[in-house]
């Protein structure tokens, strides 16, 4: 019992870190980046285990963090400065990056098993088992999942930039225009907006693994921008979409006994599918009804 | 209609499972990562364990996800056996913090170290390919279950010397049927590099075209390296994996068919998983005897 919820407190907290940290990328058109920093990590790994010798996981979470930091900067570079589309620089970048990693795996590490799977990608099943000890290993206290605490800063650390610099993103996000003739540092706030995206996919992945990660980084997003009418509120909405997913997958994967972090992102997928849904549903229903007025009318014309 | 049968096989596994609780509350939960171990357990514990293995038949340990219900499984467990030597990858981390807690156990940790196979600063962890060290986890596994379970030791030492001799008559056996292929001809090329274990305890050259891990790419010189010992040994057969997908060797045999060359399919070994439950192939003996007889088969 304790278990499922810190493995609920944790899938909540990656899913709110990453339904905020969306909505800038979905408003940027940036929605695969996480994608990209799920693959391009790569390089990370390999170049961190070449240099240090070893698989330590924080090795190569620091591998991984730097190289996310470097494909979402660069792929930003690249479509500031090279004018090409945001979406194109992302895919240039990361398929670099990945290929880098697998011509190093294969010249220098060809016999040891290291990917992105094995070394980096956490398994959210597991998170109550990997806990840590506050005061050392052997004479500590127990305090819960290290995975939980990992993610809590890191959605403390999002949520209080997005609060403390909410008018700037806005501004920078909605009206760069605007916001570079107010003498707001735009590229600054990019590249703090993408520090936190790496930041935040790097630390899900490690507590969650890849595929729920970009799920919750798109899909959320992308449901409270069909509905929203302000950041706020899609900030609220994509929270919300977030947190639902997670209850409703994890009911789910515990009927079918199935992956959880797949079931989290089918779950997000259908959450979704039912908003458009409605949308249509409710547009349909409001186109028929002035029809509904004028049929009488034509009637009579016609008799 | 193959959904329709999954569905049964899970109902039936339900009720079997539900009677086997009622009727044995004293078994002790064990569970562990692959079917190899789970069949080595079964063979010493008996009825005395209740065995139970997270990764199916057929699942190359790189690419098992965990389910909600692993995570049950395994903080119900009386005792967990690993592979270890990194088989598990990011989850032995997880095994080696969860002993501090639980009876957790890699089966590989008596193994004397100059039996394993290094590559670079890692092990190769494919130790069930060498009968003797798969013995050795054989009494690791006698050993922490007489720790864990002393009212039953005795039942356990037992049925571990019955079956480690089976173990032993079976090494000498694969041994024998080694010898069988010609000295030249002794070079078995797979998918990937899980048999060196084998290839080194029973003196065949092993040679494969992907790395340890399953995800990496090979490289054009590979093939062709690959290509040139097989036409200067006169070599007649490869062989796919049943947990690899077969196209990359499928490709190879094309490439050197086209250069004039006879060579075929040998067959399909078991590697990082065993064969299906209930088939032969599906124990560890039967799997060690099925890849032997394949590969003895094909190049002798």
């Amino acid at each position: 019992m304790i278990n499922d919820l810190w493995i609920l407190a944790t899938a909540s907290l990656v899913a709110a870190a990453c339904s905020m940290v969306g909505v800038f990328l979905i408003l940027r058109r940036q929605a695969l980046l996480g994608d990209a920093i799920s693959h391009s990590v790569l390089l990370g790994i390999v170049l961190a285990y070449l240099l240090s010798g070893s698989r330590d996981l924080f090795v190569m979470l620091f591998g991984a963090v730097a190289i996310g930091l470097v494909t979402a900067w660069l792929s930003d570079t690249l479509h500031r400065f090279g004018r090409i589309q945001a979406d194109a620089s992302i895919g240039i970048i990361f398929t670099l990056f990945f290929a880098l990693g697998v011509i190093l795996v294969s010249l220098f590490a060809g016999q040891i098993d290291l990917d992105q799977e094995c070394v980096l990608y956490g398994e959210i099943a597991f998170v109550p088992f990997d806990t840590i000890y506050l005061g050392g290993m052997e004479n500590g206290v127990e305090i819960g999942p290290r995975a939980f605490w990992t993610i809590l800063v890191v959605f403390a650390i999002v949520l209080i930039s997005i609060l403390l610099a909410f008018q700037r993103l806005q501004t920078v996000s909605f009206h760069p225009s605007l916001a570079a003739s107010l003498g707001i540092n735009i590229l600054f706030w990019h590249y703090f907006l993408m520090t936190l995206v790496s930041m935040t996919t790097v630390a899900s992945f490690d507590a969650v693994g890849a595929i729920l990660v970009v799920a919750l980084l798109v899909i959320p997003a992308s449901s409270a921008y069909l509905l929203a009418k302000s950041l706020k509120g899609m900030l609220w909405i994509a929270f919300a979409y977030s947190q639902v997913a997670v209850v409703v997958g994890y009911a789910v994967s515990y009927q079918l006994d199935s992956s959880i972090s797949a079931s989290i992102a089918v779950a997000a997928g259908i959450l979704l599918a039912l908003t458009i849904a409605i949308q249509l549903l409710n547009k349909r229903y409001r186109q028929k009804q002035p029809a509904k007025q004028f049929a009488p009318e034509q009637a009579s014309s016609n008799a | 209609m193959k959904k329709f049968l999954q569905i049964a096989k899970r109902i039936g596994l339900l009720l079997s499972l539900s009677a086997v609780s009622f009727s044995a509350q004293a078994q002790l939960q064990v569970v562990v990562t692959t079917g190899m171990i789970a069949d080595l357990a079964r063979n010493i514990g008996g009825d005395n364990l209740k065995v139970t293995a997270l990764m199916g038949s057929g699942v190359d340990p790189h690419l098992y996800k965990a389910t909600q219900g692993d995570l049950r499984r395994l903080s119900r467990a009386d005792l967990i056996l690993y592979n270890g030597l990194h088989l598990e990858g990011k989850m032995q981390d997880i095994f080696e913090k969860m002993a501090r807690k639980k009876a957790v156990f890699a089966v590989s940790d008596k193994i004397p170290e100059e039996n394993l196979i290094q590559h670079g600063k890692v092990h190769d962890p494919h130790i069930w390919f060498n009968v003797q060290l798969w013995i050795e986890a054989g009494k690791r596994i006698t050993e922490i279950l007489s720790q864990q379970d002393p009212k039953h030791a005795q039942i356990y030492q037992q049925r571990s010397q019955a079956y480690l001799k089976q173990l032993q008559e079976l090494n000498s056996w694969v041994h024998q049927q080694i010898e069988l292929i010609p000295q030249q001809k002794r070079i078995l090329i797979t998918a990937h590099d899980a048999f060196n274990y084998f290839g080194h305890a029973y003196g065949i050259k092993v040679m494969g075209l992907q790395g340890i891990s399953t995800a990496a790419e090979f490289g054009l010189q590979d093939v062709k390296y690959l290509k040139d010992v097989i036409v200067a040994n006169k070599i007649s057969a490869v062989f796919v994996e049943s947990s690899v997908s077969p196209k990359f060797i499928q490709s190879l045999v094309a490439g050197v068919k086209a250069e004039g060359h006879e060579l075929k399919i040998g067959g399909e070994l078991f590697s990082d998983a065993m064969g299906i439950k209930g088939t032969p192939e599906g124990t560890y003996i039967g799997m060690v005897k099925h890849n032997v007889h394949t590969i003895v088969e094909a190049l002798k």
